[in-house]
């Protein structure tokens, strides 16, 4: 018998693979190594983001799902709550106790019950609605705040960006 | 590719410069001794064949790596590379202090040592590997076999010379390189422990549970004995040369996973404990009614894997449980606080009901009634006419005829309504009119206590039933004023409004029939009160339609009108008052 974050790695993928959400889609870079995973996110409808196709990388902890994996986006990003080398900061990633906005309460911090599904659709969901309280990106936060026309011509170029790009759409 | 061109030139070269080097002295001297001695009087020749023997080393090391490693990974070799930078760091501080006799030998035996500690590191990661991967060939076992098998030897030889060389020429550098290979050995041990306990597990059908506490003991008792040598190790280099900077760093390390290994043994065994004490396994029945997916690990449920039941009945397995307890000690599934919440309270399941039904609605409780306390929670949370997703009960808005379209600034609210229009007592809450002892007898772990949490769930069941007959009651009252208000006599949407309450509403309580057979035991409730006097009920009920109406529309007041009731409105009261029968006598 494998181990237990393997196993649990594997049904996440068999129920990816049977049942994608839609505009998602991910799964382990190679078969032999099931702890990093890459996955494609379609950016929202109705977003400035619409129509974007964004690389992310997933990294799991040997002892997942214990610990949170670790969750990156591959191409540029200009987003409230995602660092400059694309690092994704929401707090279902976050293990309690590890808080490094300190404004998230326990309750909404990485938990078992919680997925690769869920962390994709809660970065979707992020990606629609940033929160710019947790500023991960300051000048990305205070913009979409002060001068929304401004983030949406960034996000746009962005989006051309990552569409222009045929290595990204291949996958 | 660069990088190997790179290499592949400079290995060329060296090898040129060395034949150049050899060749000359050769030339020269014309016989073995002669050349020998030119070479090693020669400061550049000599630098010649050092960087010749150092890349020979690495090259040696190279072809080890594929004999043993096969290709490596790159995560692998990224920790290679910084290990090795630290080491190499470290064993420039340990010439200092052996500065008098740094001699071509010395430096040969702290390249030997790098090299084979580069290869503890990657057999150690490559064992950690074993758990991770779905496919483990014959070939991976027989190297790392192989190679435990090598390095022990190595490493056993060398501390034995060290030892040798300690007693009969007294302290020397030996005691450093001793020590090395003593904490190299300790390693070793652990990973054949390790690669001992992930072989069995993968040869096992079922998972192991006990797996993941060798590991921890494990971890505990290597980091011990480390501990113990660094220590050791610090206390004599200080007695007889100076204090070993270049140990400390590593030294920090152990005595950090130590501390850790520690604590982790710590909790895991506090967790088995209140695991074992204080939540009951669950038992067959209670794995069959609930969705039997461990929400930990994906996998299911079933008798033969030993599973608890937590006090929010949340149900897990017992290994995937301890794991997760030595982290935190939350619920999983509801972030329930285990340790601080006393097991006994906990058995009223609605509070963390309604936490759940927000996160999750896969996780179904065991207990045969809370499903349709569910469905009733959600229906008090619709009491501000928020949109009921109940199965079993009909939305306010399911109720209203097709044809009645209401007004945009009509609104299904109105916030004293539960109670104030039907001059109904407000629901007794259970728990504050309780007597000490009456707490204490909830409290217990009893039979007797177990019936009077039964009784006080019930109570409750039966306050929400009232609460569903009195929202459609409601909704029913709200469509009879509207047409009364809007003017229409549209007589046969009246009718057709009217039942669907009474279809719908024995659903809820047929489906657990025995609460209700003990709900005519509460004497004191509420419930009851209400069907011993229907009629004023009944007239109220109209009174509060009309003040809908008027809150809704202020259009003209209506109440000569609701005094003389139509012979439709007549009819509506009569099926609401069979109504209230079959909820009083849901078996008739």
């Amino acid at each position: 018998m494998a181990g237990s974050a393997l196993r649990r790695l594997m049904a996440e993928y068999k129920q990816l693979t049977i049942n994608p959400p839609e505009g998602i889609i991910a799964g382990p870079v190679n078969e032999e190594n099931f702890f990093e995973w890459e996955a494609l996110i379609t950016g929202p409808e109705g977003t400035c983001f619409e129509g974007g196709i964004f690389p992310t990388k997933l990294v799991f902890p040997p002892d997942y799902p214990l610990s949170p994996p670790k969750m990156q986006f591959m191409c540029e990003m200009f987003h409230p709550n995602i660092y400059a080398d694309g690092r994704v900061c929401i707090s279902i990633l976050h293990a309690p106790g590890d808080d490094p906005m300190g404004y998230e309460s326990s309750a909404e911090r990485w938990s078992p019950v919680q997925s690769v599904e869920k962390i994709l659709l809660s970065v979707v969901s992020m990606l629609a609605e940033p929160n710019d309280e947790s500023g991960a990106n300051v000048d990305a936060a205070k913009m979409w705040r002060e001068n929304r026309e401004e983030f949406n011509k960034i996000a746009e170029r962005i989006v051309r960006k990552t569409l222009g790009i045929p290595a990204v759409t291949q996958v | 590719m660069m990088v190997i061109m790179r290499n592949l030139s400079i290995t060329i070269l060296s090898l040129v410069l060395t034949t150049i080097v050899i060749g000359n002295a050769y030339y020269q001297k014309k016989q073995f001794f002669p050349s020998v001695i030119y070479i090693t009087k020669s400061n550049p020749s000599m630098a010649i064949l050092y960087i010749q023997a150092f890349i020979l080393v690495i090259l040696m090391g190279k072809l080890m790596r594929k004999v043993f490693f096969g290709e490596l990974r790159p995560v692998e070799l990224e920790h290679l590379m910084e290990r090795s930078w630290y080491a190499v760091t470290e064993t420039c501080l340990a010439f200092t202090v052996f500065r008098d006799d740094f001699s071509p030998k010395f430096v040969a035996l702290f390249t030997l040592l790098l090299f084979l500690k580069s290869f503890h590191w990657l057999a150690e990661e490559r064992v950690d590997f074993m758990e991770r991967s779905p496919v483990i060939s014959m070939l991976f076992h027989i190297r790392i076999i192989s190679l435990l098998v090598v390095l022990g030897a190595l490493d056993l030889n060398f501390v034995s010379h060290a030892y040798q060389s300690t007693l009969t020429k007294g302290a020397s550098v030996q005691l450093v390189f001793g020590f090395e290979y003593a904490i190299l050995l300790t390693i070793i041990l652990n990973i054949v422990i390790k690669y001992t306990l992930h072989s069995t597990d993968l040869h096992r059908e079922l998972p192991w549970e006990h797996k993941a506490v060798f590991l921890l003991y494990t971890e505990l008792i290597m980091g011990f004995i480390k501990v113990v040598l660094y220590v050791l190790f610090v206390f004599i280099m200080i007695r007889i040369y100076t204090l070993p900077l270049f140990a400390f760093r590593p030294m920090y390390y152990t005595v950090r996973a130590f501390k850790k290994a520690f604590n982790d043994v710590i909790m895991s065994r506090r967790a088995i404990r209140n695991m074992n004490t204080l939540y009951p396994d669950a038992t067959p029945e209670e794995l069959a009614a609930a969705d039997n997916v461990c929400i930990i690990c994906r996998e299911e449920m079933h008798a033969g894997v030993a599973s608890k039941k937590l006090p929010c009945n949340h149900i897990f397995h017992t290994s995937c449980l301890r794991s997760w307890f030595q982290r935190q000690q939350t619920c999983p599934t509801c972030r329930l606080n285990i340790l601080r919440t006393p097991v006994n309270t906990q058995q009223n399941p609605l509070p963390q009901q309604r936490v759940r039904d927000q996160q999750h609605h896969q996780q179904q409780p065991n207990f045969p009634w809370t499903r349709d306390a569910t469905n009733q929670q959600n229906l008090n949370n619709a009491q501000n006419a928020t949109t009921n997703n109940g199965a079993s009960i009909p939305g306010p808005s399911t109720t209203l005829p097709p044809n009645v379209t209401l007004p945009e600034n009509f609104q299904f609210f109105c916030p004293p309504f539960p109670h104030i229009p039907f001059n109904l007592a407000p629901p007794m809450p259970p728990f504050e009119n309780l007597s000490d002892e009456e707490l204490r007898r909830l409290e217990s772990q009893t039979r007797e206590g177990l019936e009077a949490r039964v009784r006080c769930l019930q109570n409750i069941q039966t306050l929400l039933d009232v609460s569903v007959v009195m929202l459609q009651q409601y909704c029913a009252a709200a469509a009879v004023g509207q047409q009364q208000n809007s003017g229409s006599s549209d007589i046969p949407s009246t009718k057709e409004n009217v039942p669907i309450p009474k279809e719908n509403v024995p659903s809820p309580s047929t489906s657990n029939s025995s609460p209700h057979e003990n709900s005519t035991n509460l004497g004191n409730h509420s419930c009851i009160k209400e069907d011993k006097n229907t009629d004023p009920n009944s007239s109220t009920n109209f009174t509060s339609a009309q003040q809908l109406s008027e809150s809704g529309k202020s259009s003209t007041p209506l109440n000569d009108e609701m005094q003389n009731l139509t012979r439709e409105q007549e009819l509506a009261r009569q099926r609401r008052l069979e109504m209230f029968d079959n909820v009083k006598h849901p078996s008739s």
